[in-house]
């Protein structure tokens, strides 16, 4: 892996800053007092499960994961089994941190 | 005002977020280090981006290889969610100075989110109380990316491991959501499209075509069974 280097670091951080920002103030300054269009509404609201679900999936799954048998590849999903369990007991984002790291090194040593 | 009530009540409010943050922040750090940022770059990215998942993002595609229009995309995308929660803080800050309401908007997380939109909902909360709680989560969170940055590998954490920690978050997260038919959907077509975009060799804007294609399939869905 290459390291990333200033120039790239600006690009990615200057962009990323700006559109996250236009994201947090803009619907904000724009709303106070009025409505967003409904089909925009809705379209924002789907937004939080796909994205999380593609985080998720891209985290744990891997065309080739299975290649190297079974346990290798299991750990993490059982790990992640543990973890929205205790997400959906506690809806701690802490507490799932937690018990995330913890399963996922405990299940790497086995 | 600013008050040393005001300022106590909040710092009560963030503690959870700030000890979260904690657990988050250096391992985020760490990555940031494994790809060869520094503590500087950390505290930028900490300060004027503030993003959990967004600082976790810029590494793991950069380490996966991803091109830079890629990662812009995906954490853009990523963060589209803020929308939403600017848009539901817009009746809270009705009739607040405009600096205020801006500075208490750039700073909303996830997680500050969710614990002022309780306050707020519980009633004898204010904007300047709701700002304090996010700026005391960005000192935890700009502190904890820095010491990361610093300690680096020294402590010797695997990455996978310290990776795993930004997964448990997105877990919980997705776990959290409201499970009506059509968010479901999204999930699990975002979910697919991941997979297919890493088996067709797409891995870097799997994550973008992946999150689309489970908003459009709910789109659709909705607009059937609104019809149908």
């Amino acid at each position: 892996m290459q390291p990333m280097g200033w120039t790239d670091f600006f690009i990615v951080f200057v962009c990323c800053a700006i559109t996250m920002l236009a994201c947090r103030v803009i619907p904000l300054f724009v709303l106070k007092g009025r409505n967003l269009p409904e089909g925009l509404e809705k379209a924002l609201g789907f937004i939080p499960p796909a994205a999380f679900a593609a985080l998720v999936a891209n985290d744990l799954l891997e065309p080739t994961m299975f290649d190297a048998g079974l346990w290798p590849a299991a750990a993490p999903l059982v790990a992640a089994v543990v973890v929205g369990l205790v997400a959906f007991k506690t809806k701690s984002l802490l507490w799932s941190a937690v018990a995330g790291v913890a399963a996922y090194a405990l299940l790497s040593l086995i | 005002m600013f008050s040393r009530d005001h300022i106590k009540q909040s710092f009560q409010a963030a503690l959870p977020i700030m000890l979260g943050y904690v657990a988050i922040g250096i391992p985020c750090g760490i990555l940031c280090d494994s790809i060869g940022l520094n503590a500087l770059q950390a505290f930028l990215l900490s300060v004027l981006f503030y993003s959990g998942a967004g600082q976790f993002m810029i590494p793991n595609m950069w380490l996966a290889g991803g091109p830079l229009v890629s990662i812009i995309a995906s954490v853009s995308l990523v963060n589209t969610r803020q929308m939403l929660y600017s848009a539901a803080f817009a009746p809270a800050c009705r009739g607040v100075k405009k600096r205020l309401s801006f500075l208490f908007a750039a700073t909303v997380t996830d997680e500050s989110y969710g614990v002022n939109v309780q306050k707020f909902s519980e009633g004898e909360w204010s904007v300047d109380r709701a700002t304090m709680v996010n700026l005391f989560s960005q000192s935890s969170w700009t502190i904890s990316n820095v010491i990361g940055v610093l300690v680096g590998n020294a402590i010797g954490i695997p990455l996978a491991i310290a990776a795993f920690a930004m997964t448990s978050i997105f877990i919980c997260l997705l776990v959290t959501q409201k499970w009506t038919p059509e968010n479901a959907l999204a999930a699990l077509v975002a979910m697919v499209g991941v997979f297919v975009c890493k088996m067709l060799g797409w891995s870097g804007p799997a994550i973008l075509v992946g999150a689309i294609l489970g908003v459009c399939a709910a789109l659709a869905f909705s607009w059937a069974k609104g019809r149908g």
